[in-house]
Order: C-alpha cells, then sequence, then structure tokens
C-alpha cells in the first residue's frame, strides 16, 4: 500500500533527517514509528503526503508514485492527523470538518460554504463517531479542549474515506487517558474503512498497545522493525540509549516542523 | 549597622578567581553613551533648524502674558485676533427676498420668517466719483438656523465620502494583498508587482492625490471619494498582507495537505484566523477616512472642507467657526459611536 524506497532527506543546512529508508507497508496495517525525537519520523510522515520533498528515493501509493503531477490526486487519498490538531480555531467546528472535504468540492461550493446536505450530514455522523454533540457544531474550534479538538482533527481527516491515515503524534498533547481514546478512535475508524495507518509516537506502552507493527527509527535510520512482541525491552533500550529525552517533547521540534507551504512561490 | 538601609545580609558572590568559562558583561558600554550622545547632537542641530528653539522662548511668553508675567505675546495677540475675528458663529442665513425666486410668501420655509432689514451701503456718486454711504431697507428672508442645515447637509456629504472611500479601499485591497502575500502570489513577479503598487498608492498623500483628481473628475465628491479610497487602499493592502503572511501555519498547512488548493486554503485557513484584524484594519481606515473626508474639501474635493476653504477665502471667520465646531461634534460623536461598538463587539 505504502512503499518506501531508499528515501532520503537532507535538510538544506545538511543535516540528515532521513538516510536510506525502505519499508513496505500493507494495507490495513496500524503502523507505529517509535523513536526519539529528530529521529526522522515526522520526515518519514511527511513525505507520503508531499509535505516534505525527499532528497532522493520514492514514494508509492497503491503502486503510484507520489510526484508534483500525481500529488493532487493522491493527496485526496492521504488524510493527515496532527500533533496540534491544526484546525482553523476561529472557525466552527462544523466548517472545520467540513474543510476535510476542500479538495473534491467545486470552488463556488467552497467559498459559499454552502456544502450539499449530504455531505453536511456525513459531517454530523463523523462528529457523532468521534463522540461530539450536536451542541459542539457551532462552536469555534479553539474553544474546544484538546482532546476535542483532535476528535474534531479525526473526523476532518475521514470525510473523504481515506486509505491512507497519517498520524503525526496525535496525542503527544494529550494526558494518557485520552490518548488511549484518541488513538482507539483512530484505529476503529481506520479499520472500518480498512485504511493503513502511519502513526507517529512518543509512548511506547501505547506503540505496543495499537500498533500492528511498530518501526524503530533512530538518526533517520530504521532500526527496528516488526511486532510488538518482537518489541522487548532490550529493544526499548537499544532505540532510545543516550537519546535526549529532556528535549522530546511537543514544542520546538513541532513547531520546527511547520514550514511555510509547498507551492510558495520559489 | 552598616550601610544605609536595615535589610542587610550582603549578597554572596562566587570567589575570585573562579574557573566559570563564560560571564556576563555590563548592560551598557561607552559606545552606547557615544551613541546617545550623537543622538542628542542630531536632536538638537534639527531642533534649531525647525525652529523648537523659538517656539519654546514664545509659548513661554504666550503663558507669561495669560497669567500676568509678561506684557506682550505675540502668540497671544495672534489668538485674540483670530478669536475676535471668528466669533460669534455663524448660525443663520439672511437672504435678500428680491434675488429669490419663486417665494411662496404663504409657506416659507420652516422656522424661517421675512425681516425689513437696513443695509448700508458704500456707493460711488458719479458726480463727485466719491464714496458716498447710501442706507437702504430691504425685505429678507431669515432663516434662524439656516447654516447651521448647511453645514449639517456638507457634514453628511462627508461623511459618505468617507464611507464610499472606505468601501472602494477594501474593494481595491483585496485582491491586492492576495498578490501581495509572498505565500499565495503566484509568481515572484506578481509578488514583486503588487507590493510596488501598494508601496506607490501609500506613498501618495490624500491631499496630493485629490488635487490631482480635481483636476481629472472636476470639483466635488468623486475626487475625494477616490483619493481616500487610493491611499488606503495601499495601506489596507499592506496590513491585510502581512496578515496573511504571519498567520497560523498550522491550519494550512492541515489544508494543503489534503490538496485543497492554494484559495480554498485562504478561505478556510487563513481568512477566518486573521478577520478580527481586518475588521479592526478597517475600522481604523474608515476613522481616518472620516477625518481626511473633512480636510480633503480644501482642495476642492467635496464634503465640509470646500465650504470651509470657501468661507476662509471669503473672510467669513464666523461661518468657519460654526464648521469648525461642527467638525469638533461630528468627530467626537463619531469617537463615541466606535467607542460603544467596540464594546459590544469585542
Amino acid at each position: 500500500m505504502i512503499r518506501f524506497e531508499s528515501l532520503q532527506k537532507v535538510w538544506p543546512d545538511g543535516t540528515r533527517a532521513i538516510s536510506d529508508v525502505s519499508l513496505d507497508i500493507p494495507r490495513g496495517q496500524f503502523c507505529v514509528i517509535l523513536g526519539p525525537s529528530g529521529a526522522g519520523k515526522s520526515t518519514l510522515l511527511r513525505a507520503v503526503n508531499g509535505l516534505m520533498q525527499p532528497t532522493a528515493g520514492r514514494v508509492l501509493i497503491d503502486g503510484t508514485e507520489f510526484n508534483t503531477s500525481t500529488q493532487k490526486q493522491l493527496r485526496q487519498r492521504v488524510a493527515m492527523i496532527h500533533q496540534h490538531f491544526n484546525l482553523t480555531n476561529r472557525m466552527s467546528v462544523a466548517s472545520n470538518v467540513l474543510a476535510g472535504l476542500l479538495p473534491a468540492v467545486s470552488t463556488v461550493r467552497a467559498l459559499s460554504g454552502w456544502f450539499k446536505p449530504a455531505h453536511r450530514q456525513k459531517a454530523c455522523q463523523l462528529l457523532d463517531r468521534v463522540g461530539l454533540s450536536p451542541a459542539h457544531l457551532r462552536r469555534r474550534a479553539g474553544d474546544l479542549s484538546g482532546g476535542q479538538q483532535q476528535r474534531v482533527g479525526i473526523a476532518r481527516a475521514f470525510m473523504l474515506d481515506p486509505e491512507v491515515v497519517l498520524a503525526d503524534e496525535p496525542v503527544a498533547s494529550l494526558d494518557p487517558k485520552i490518548s488511549r481514546d484518541i488513538l482507539t478512535l483512530i484505529r476503529d475508524a481506520a479499520r472500518e474503512r480498512n485504511a493503513t495507518v502511519l502513526c507517529s509516537l512518543h509512548q511506547i506502552d501505547l506503540a505496543r498497545e495499537f500498533g500492528d507493527r511498530i518501526v524503530g527509527m533512530r538518526d533517520g535510520s530504521v532500526v527496528f522493525d516488526g511486532t510488538p512482541a518482537e518489541f522487548t525491552d532490550e529493544r526499548v533500550h537499544a532505540l532510545y540509549r543516550g537519546a535526549h529525552w529532556e528535549d522530546t517533547p511537543a514544542g520546538e521540534e513541532a513547531e520546527a516542523l511547520v514550514h511555510e507551504p509547498q507551492w510558495v512561490a520559489a | 549597622m552598616k550601610g544605609a538601609s536595615m535589610s542587610s545580609r550582603p549578597i554572596p558572590v562566587p570567589p575570585k578567581g573562579s574557573t566559570l568559562q563564560w560571564h556576563l558583561g555590563a548592560p551598557y558600554n561607552h559606545k552606547h553613551v557615544l551613541a546617545l550622545l550623537m543622538v542628542l547632537v542630531l536632536l538638537l542641530v534639527t531642533g534649531h533648524r525647525t525652529e523648537m528653539d523659538r517656539m519654546a522662548v514664545m509659548t513661554t511668553q504666550a503663558v507669561g502674558n495669560v497669567i500676568g508675567l509678561a506684557d506682550e505675546s505675540q502668540v497671544v495677540r495672534g489668538l485674540s485676533r483670530v478669536g475676535q475675528a471668528m466669533w460669534p458663529p455663524v448660525v443663520a442665513t439672511s437672504e435678500e427676498v428680491g434675488r429669490i425666486q419663486d417665494l411662496n410668501r404663504e409657506q416659507l420655509p420652516w422656522l424661517s420668517r421675512i425681516e425689513m432689514q437696513e443695509r448700508v451701503e458704500q456707493k460711488m456718486n458719479l458726480q463727485t466719483l466719491q464714496m458716498e454711504a447710501h442706507s437702504e431697507t430691504v425685505e429678507v428672508l431669515v432663516q434662524p438656523l439656516g447654516y447651521v442645515w448647511t453645514v449639517f447637509v456638507k457634514m453628511i456629504e462627508t461623511l459618505e465620502i468617507a464611507l464610499w472611500g472606505t468601501i472602494l479601499s477594501v474593494l481595491l485591497s483585496v485582491p491586492l494583498a492576495y498578490f501581495a502575500a509572498r505565500n499565495y502570489s503566484p509568481s515572484r513577479f506578481t509578488y514583486t508587482t503588487a507590493r510596488g503598487f501598494i508601496s506607490l498608492l501609500r506613498s501618495a498623500p490624500e491631499l496630493i492625490v485629490a488635487l490631482f483628481l480635481v483636476l481629472a473628475y472636476g470639483f466635488g465628491p468623486i475626487a475625494g471619494v477616490l483619493a481616500l479610497g487610493l491611499h488606503a487602499a495601499g495601506f489596507l493592502g499592506k496590513f491585510y498582507a502581512e496578515d496573511i503572511e504571519n498567520a497560523d501555519k498550522k491550519p494550512q498547512e492541515a489544508l494543503e495537505a489534503i490538496g485543497a488548493g492554494r484559495l480554498k486554503t485562504l478561505w478556510y485557513g487563513v481568512l477566518p484566523q486573521v478577520l478580527p484584524q481586518y475588521v479592526a484594519y478597517t475600522a481604523y481606515i474608515l476613522d481616518r477616512n472620516l477625518r481626511m473626508a473633512t480636510v480633503i474639501g480644501l482642495v476642492g474635493a467635496g464634503g465640509i472642507g470646500q465650504e470651509l476653504k470657501g468661507r476662509f477665502d471669503m473672510f467669513q471667520y464666523g461661518h468657519v467657526m460654526t464648521i469648525l465646531i461642527a467638525i469638533f461634534i461630528f468627530v467626537f460623536v463619531l469617537d463615541q459611536m466606535q467607542a460603544r461598538l467596540r464594546a459590544r463587539l469585542i
């Protein structure tokens, strides 16, 4: 389903984010990517929908290579769930979810906000599925709690019935209980559609619990690839040995990854 | 007790010769002092060139004169002369009945009356070639609030000019902003062109633009609206564009990731985020235009300014006073309304 072929990424400043990663992820698999900060997890994910252009190698989705000519078409089949939810905070929950349809609706419809009743119905269904209530529809996305915002993010991601779901540390800024709920939602919603999930995580326990497969990354390379059962404590230590835990969480790394949109005038 | 205060545990410091490799320097050094001195010298020079010293002397003199310390002040003399000429403000209009066409004496305009007035006129006696005072009695139509009404109507016109100037500037600046935002402009060329155009619009002051537009469109509000609109479009275009550039990238990235396309991303990922600022900028422009609209008539671009200029040129300072009072009330009322509106909106 997703195939990375000797993918490499070197940032303009010479930092090696990914060095020669080849992976094959079959349809319907929930694949967790683990690893310390700066291991290249997010960069790898972003290669799948072209938010990051690889220096060498290629990504194939369902046999189609991701490049500038296939980008528009492929992006509609790949949804993304973000660490910081990336909702339009001042816009209503309903509009945020409907925004998931944007690539598929006409410009007039999009700009006027006049979505088809069936589409609006779908937004309601998904919001119901992720555990929100009709009272949330008209509320501003930014006014919701973190967990609720991520639920909206999930609803948005599934609006186009994606074949691939990229989840970039979807629970890094949420508490453990809510993290579990959110990952359950992503996993179940993906299973219902037989969608492949590529999810980067920081929590080893969650990775073992939810992953069909765990890929451990370190300094841009895959250093572990196997089932949760194979991911023993020794493996965990090997993966994280000497890594700087204190640099890990949310903030800076995520901010640094928010680049200018790719279609910026060069 | 050592030292002046009672506080006084000495602040512990590391012993001399400690081995730390880095240290925190003093917050400023001789370079800063030198720079400050240079700035001071520069201020003194420019201050002298712009006669700031003379202003200080004259103003001190004026204040002294008012409180009875100085017996001569040019400023006070000038001001009191103007004050005398301008007082009282003109409220009524009177017009010779003979000059009014189709006056219906049964139905006079509201509040107005017909009066007999004695007019003293200087006329030349053709025999003696001397000026002689002639007095004649004429019938005049007096409208006690006539001039206030005239000014009011002009004020409304001013308001309309400001309103349309603002509408025009918003209409112009929205597409401009799209092309002038670095991350949305289709190409480097469109970006530079749009930015250049915005700078051009902004660099030309309203009054000067209006001066030329009056030549093109003639006297009246068209020139005023265009002048205000063009200048403000430069202003709004710049600020709208910069808001688009600085908007939170996260929602934009989310929409880009699913391939939403530029326009839709702008509409769903950027606009809702920057809208409050847009409203604030536009409100500021409206406020500025309202004040500018009163001035812009000075070059003939319609509104109250045109009336003001006319009266000023005819030495009718009483009328000028009425207009100035009207402008003050106008701006004051608008400020109050705006403050209330803001309190309600935010």
